[in-house]
């Protein structure tokens, strides 16, 4: 008897130990641990090399990375480390909505000596919390070659007329260039590309031909107000470019589908961002491209899209508070950090000290816009949770199934913006 | 004996200890969550009452997932026991090769929803497509996944060729267990095959319709992962004047809301899709349960 009890109770043991498995209890060596996460997966050997590097310079300080991302749910699996006590000491947010979930774990960044240097760290209210992981941008890229053989030259797109006339003798020489339409453009749910329209896209409304911090028309947006006049020059540009596309990668095109056509030379606009260098690279891609501006009104517009997609932040939470802000410190102000921004990660440093150049072409004409100025900024970050996918993304998909029908369009857009402080 | 019910308890426990952790205070947790306005990481928790649940009565994207849900079970049900039924007819016959085509039916049911939902994505976006241009026939040259209104007939098709052999072989089963001396009256007493088939087969495997009929509808209620890969919701379409995604399932009505930040929203839903689908599948095995009949 006393040994069945005995059993029973070594059972017990071992069934709570699993549930007891989420609680990690690290033995203190000396060495301090550092744990960041972290969701951009194209960095990931990059980012595993430098802090393994930064480990091994630094005394006393280790610190280890996780990945998570690809499309996987990088929330939610924040959400399940918070849970089990295992938060790490730097995590990633996106902008103001992940704010807003995440801001009892997120400490200050006041005082870093980084600040001066750069002008997309992430504020809330005056007070600095966020690093910003890279600058990216977009406008729509062209194939420079195409371009030239169709007699078009790139510095003319700055309306939308020349846009359509620009269409229009592509459209017609299709057979001649070798090209199946001129645009690659992606703005399908099925595809999961809800957020080239309904993010990207839609960026143009909010920030196009503005101040670069200029957020007034986001912000009528986020009281339920649109700007019908403007967003109907918009409008007429959305059916532009889904006029022009390639109806299957526009209906049911995944990224793969929309970038590849574009590498292919199947298509001589792309619409995506500097994000597309390593895909252009893996593809042996060739031919000169560039980048033209979203224009679209006939008041001419230059600048580029330009922003910090997600930032580095630093669990207030952690007791490893200003370790994990000497590492992201050491990204921005060490030659070491530089390299590492530049050279392995192949991004757009939001650092105006970093000297060196990306190799990507379409990074190397964001930077060089950059430094020219007069670019707009991309406000989506601003909306609530969800409204990109489940709100402003069904209203691309209806539209690109019913090209003709723009009035619908601009009605169906201005319901999806009253909604917004709803939601 | 005494003793012995001692031993039998304490062997319960870990059992039970593991379906409390696991079932019971998850359950719960999820209920009183979908009582409050919990985001999934703040420490403050507002307890709101049905204020999640009557928001729901007016939420377009919600109806229509629901609606939806039901259409495709329907079709679902019908779908993949009408298929699977014949497919087990087909199998029992002496048609030669018949334990090939036992095996060969029930292959799909091995591949996962994910991996089959991305190959099914391909072959109906690219292949048929390119079909349809290569030979100009009209209705295959837009994927059956861009038009709102057959998408749902697709994922159906696709959930068929899935779940029909793994059906199958339940019906299989019912009609082996069925005397042969009882068909064999029947064909003395001058009944054909079709008569037979009625008269005789189905009523006797009653039961294996009763687990069938659950397993499908339970199945294609909770329907998401096939879902998620091959149509991720889309397209988009009309619905009470409102651009909504036309093939979103309840089930990823619940994660698009739970991946917005909105836990105690999508809790709600979660509740909501239990208590119906707890309703119906009740109801529907109370009257196939009805209609078996004991040897």
């Amino acid at each position: 008897m006393k040994k069945t009890i005995a059993v029973v109770l070594l059972t017990l043991m071992l069934v709570s130990s699993v549930f007891a498995g989420g609680a990690q209890e690290t033995a203190d060596t000396g060495d301090k641990t550092v744990t960041m996460f972290q969701l951009k997966v194209e960095i990931k050997d990059a980012l595993d090399g430098y802090a393994a590097q930064y480990s091994a310079a630094t005394p006393g300080v280790t610190v280890e990375v996780e990945t998570l991302g690809g499309g996987a749910d990088f929330g939610g699996a924040l959400k399940a480390k918070a849970q089990s006590d295992d938060m790490p000491d730097i995590f990633q947010i996106e902008g103001l909505g992940g704010y807003n979930v995440w801001k009892d774990y997120i400490a200050s960044m006041e005082g870093e000596p980084w600040l001066d240097d750069t002008d997309l760290e992430f504020i809330v209210d005056g007070t600095v919390y966020g690093f910003p992981v890279a600058i990216e941008g977009y406008g729509l890229a062209y194939n420079a070659d195409i371009l030239a053989k169709a007699g078009i030259d790139p510095a003319t797109l700055t309306t939308r007329d020349a846009y359509e006339k620009a269409f229009k003798t592509l459209e017609a020489k299709k057979a001649q260039l070798g090209i199946d339409a001129p645009v690659s453009m992606a703005a399908s749910l099925s595809g999961g590309m809800w957020w080239v329209a309904g993010q990207h896209n839609l960026a143009a409304y909010w920030g196009g031909g503005l101040d670069f911090t200029d957020t007034s028309v986001i912000e009528d947006a986020l009281e339920g107000k649109m700007d019908e006049a403007r967003f109907t020059e918009y409008a007429k540009y959305v059916q532009l470019l889904f006029k022009y596309a390639d109806q299957n990668i526009l209906l049911n095109g995944s990224y793969d589908d929309q970038v590849g056509s574009f590498a292919q030379g199947k298509t001589a606009f792309l619409h995506q961002g500097n994000w597309v260098d390593p895909n252009m690279a893996q593809m042996n891609v060739t031919f000169k491209m560039g980048y033209a501006p979203h224009a679209f009104t006939n008041t001419p517009q230059t600048g580029l899209y330009l922003f910090a997609p997600s930032w580095y932040v630093v669990n207030a939470q952690s007791p490893r508070v200003e370790e994990a802000k000497a590492f992201l410190a050491s990204m921005a102000t060490t030659p070491e950090g530089h390299d590492y921004l530049v050279n392995k990660a192949g991004m757009i440093p939001a650092f105006k000290s970093v000297t060196l150049k990306p190799s990507g072409q379409l990074s190397q004409a964001l930077m060089a816009a950059n430094a020219k100025g007069g670019n707009y900024g991309v406000f989506f970050g601003m909306l609530p949770d969800g409204a990109g996918q489940n709100v402003f993304g069904p209203v691309y998909d209806l539209f690109a199934q019913n090209q003709d029908d723009l009035d619908q369009f601009i009605s169906d857009m201005k319901a999806a913006i009253a909604s917004l402080p709803n939601m | 004996m005494k003793q012995r019910s001692v031993v039998n308890t304490l062997f319960l426990v870990p059992v039970v200890f593991t379906f409390v952790m696991i079932i019971i205070v998850p359950f719960s947790l999820g209920i009183y969550y979908s009582l409050t306005d919990w985001n999934g990481v703040s420490p403050i928790i507002n307890f709101v009452g049905f204020k999640n649940f009557s928001k729901l009565s007016s939420a377009p994207d919600f109806i229509h997932s629901f609606m939806i849900t039901i259409g495709y079970t329907v079709i679902n049900v019908i779908l993949v026991n009408v298929v699977s039924f014949i497919l087990s007819l087909i199998v029992t016959s002496k048609v030669k090769f018949r334990n090939f085509y036992r095996a060969g039916f029930f292959v799909p049911y091995l591949i996962g929803g994910i991996v089959l939902g991305y190959i099914w994505q391909f072959i109906l976006n690219n292949i048929l497509v390119s079909l349809g241009t290569a030979y100009s026939i009209e209705f295959l040259r837009v994927s059956f996944l861009s038009k709102p209104e057959s998408v749902i007939w697709a994922m159906s098709a696709v959930n068929t060729w899935q779940f029909a052999g793994y059906i199958m072989l339940i019906y299989v089963a019912a009609i082996q267990s069925i005397p042969k001396s009882l068909m064999e009256a029947a064909s003395v007493d001058g009944a054909g095959f079709v008569r037979n088939v009625f008269h005789i087969l189905i009523p006797m495997m009653a039961n294996a319709f009763t687990i069938s009929l659950f397993l499908t509808l339970t199945y294609s209620f909770k329907q998401f992962d096939m879902n998620l890969t091959l149509t991720n919701g889309g397209p988009a379409t009309r619905f009470m004047e409102l651009p909504v995604k036309a093939s979103q399932l309840l089930a990823m009505n619940i994660f698009d809301t739970a991946t917005a930040n909105k836990m105690a929203e999508a809790q709600a839903k979660a509740v909501v899709l239990f208590v119906v689908l707890v309703v119906v599948a009740l109801i529907q095995v109370s009257i196939n349960k009805k209609k078996e009949v004991e040897m």
